[in-house]
């Protein structure tokens, strides 16, 4: 048997499987806290997402929680719970059509948020609200005045969040920045496009892409690492299942450090 | 810790109309070597299409590839009235012949229902022989999964799932309450530090590292049981002990 990349002297793999974590910060830019309707995790409350994180060398989770884009829960409850964790958390302002009266009062606490909040999270496939429906117009138009940070659901199949809608209204608001969760799954050609056909304001992000064997690959290949985010929708995937598929990809060191840190301190400094 | 011994129980090899092109015997070892796999469980991934006979031929045959005996295959079997395959017997003595000493069906393509009154004799017969019954043509219909392992409770049973990526712990405790031969691969299980919960509530012993490849990648799976917080004992028995001793009491 020839040298296993776990043990290849020098690698990000190498000290990943010595030390459970790496050298720089990782930053997990999907994440969820929370109980969900049809799944069974343990670990989503604050306390042991934490662990959890802390434990994988995570220095910040950017999440939703699912009680607010699942349920009626208030995005000022959210903060709360990233004041008592305030190393470690950051939000996204779950944006609910349904609830237009919650979306106004939102934007206008955004700011109280600081540093918390930095960017909104939008679920249209669950939803079934196409993110062109002028339902989300108001968040879109905050996020593009304000050059923020926008993580959407995407599935290359759905027509509320796949391809052509996301297309349509990436390249309606050049200002906001576009993370595009799940990266399109499915529809890579469409992925590619995003990136490629926008104002440089589409990223791709990687939850339940890494763990499936030649697809990061394939996706720096289209777009380059420089435009993928890491991300694992904790609580529902394992930090080390998706840092551990990173690091497994057959890709540059230097291609692994953009996707798992760089690329997040680029969009939002290294202090955010 | 640094020498883990991982033995994967769910690997496919060769190409089909449908899957296309898929990795070879020559690859899957490759990709064993470039992770530090010793060992892998493999089957044909166009089972479905192939048909049980044929798949089980071309699995042998590929196996003869693996000079080194690191990969162990799997064959699937049918009901018995049809005599398709070999009588028991003879079908357990190809089966060693082979390097086979795991039984996997697939009723759903292969158009039939797994019910004692079908497929007992074969059942009846791995039980004795402790052949494990691999079970990933399941995936998903867990219905039908539940009853037919409550036909068969005695049985020893692998369970690995790659369909969906959300969490199956509601149906599969379950299973790994009630029946103490049902074993659970670890492929596309990813909740967080799942694998110590279930370990916790099941034993260490009831689970099983497994990849998915060529689908999944090997690498992943690893990092993620190594630092899933069990002590090393029980990472090593997940890894690839568990796997070892239940081949090793087969009796072909």
């Amino acid at each position: 048997m020839s040298t296993p990349i776990w043990k290849q002297p020098g690698t990000l793999a190498e000290q990943f499987w010595k030390n459970g974590k790496l050298d720089f910060p990782v930053y997990d830019m999907h994440g969820h806290m929370g109980s969900h309707y049809a799944i069974h995790f343990y670990r989503h409350t604050p306390e042991l997402m934490a662990e959890h994180l802390r434990k994988a060398g995570v220095k910040h989770l950017a999440f939703s929680h699912h009680h607010v884009i699942m349920g009626d829960m208030r995005n000022a409850a959210v903060a709360e719970i990233c004041k008592r964790f305030p190393d470690l958390y950051r939000m996204y302002v779950g944006i609910v059509p349904a609830f237009p009266e919650n979306i106004k009062e939102d934007l206008a606490m955004f700011d109280q948020w600081t540093p918390y909040a930095i960017g909104l999270k939008f679920l249209p496939d669950y939803y079934r609200i196409p993110v062109t429906d002028k339902r989300w117009e108001p968040a879109l138009k905050f996020a593009d005045e304000r050059k923020l940070p926008i993580l959407v659901h995407t599935w290359g199949s759905s027509q509320y969040d796949g391809g052509p809608v996301m297309l349509e209204v990436a390249q309606k608001y050049p200002n906001a920045k576009f993370f595009l969760g799940h990266s399109l799954y499915g529809n890579w050609e469409y992925a590619e496009r995003l990136v490629k056909e926008t104002n440089n304001n589409v990223w791709l992000e990687l939850t339940a892409i890494p763990g499936e064997r030649k697809n990061i690959e394939m996706l720096v290949e289209k777009v380059g690492s420089e435009r993928i985010l890491f991300g694992t929708d904790l609580p529902w995937f394992d930090e080390f299942q998706g840092i551990g598929g990173v690091l497994s990809a057959d890709i540059s060191d230097d291609d692994k450090r953009n996707i798992l840190c760089r690329n997040a301190e680029t969009i939002l400094g290294k202090d955010w | 810790m640094d020498d883990l011994f991982f033995f994967d129980a769910d690997c496919r090899v060769g190409s089909g109309p449908v899957i296309g092109i898929q990795p070879g015997v020559k690859e899957l070892l490759a990709e064993m070597d470039h992770f530090g796999i010793d060992k892998a469980v493999v089957q044909h991934g166009s089972t479905g299409m192939l048909g049980a006979a044929q798949a089980n031929l071309q699995i042998a045959e590929m196996l003869k590839e693996d000079t080194e005996e690191r990969l162990t295959g799997i064959w699937y079997f049918l009901p018995t009235q049809c005599r398709e395959l070999p009588e028991p017997d003879e079908f357990f003595r190809q089966m060693k012949e082979n390097r086979i000493r795991l039984l996997a069906l697939n009723p759903y393509e292969h158009q039939f229902i797994p019910h004692r009154i079908s497929i007992g004799k074969i059942m009846d017969a791995a039980k004795e022989r402790n052949i494990p019954i691999f079970l990933r043509e399941f995936s998903g219909q867990w219905r039908d999964l539940y009853d037919f392992i409550e036909r068969f409770p005695e049985n020893i049973f692998i369970y690995c799932d790659r369909v969906g990526k959300w969490g199956h712990d509601r149906k599969i405790r379950p299973l790994l309450e009630n029946y103490s031969r049902f074993y659970y691969g670890m492929s596309g299980y990813w909740v967080p530090e799942g694998i110590r919960d279930l370990a916790d509530a099941y034993g260490a012993d009831r689970l099983l590292y497994s990849s998915g490849f060529p689908y999944y990648i090997q690498g992943s799976g690893m990092t993620q049981l190594k630092f899933c917080g069990l002590n090393e004992k029980e990472i090593a028995a997940i890894a690839g002990k568990n796997l070892e001793k239940i081949l090793s009491e087969v009796q072909l």
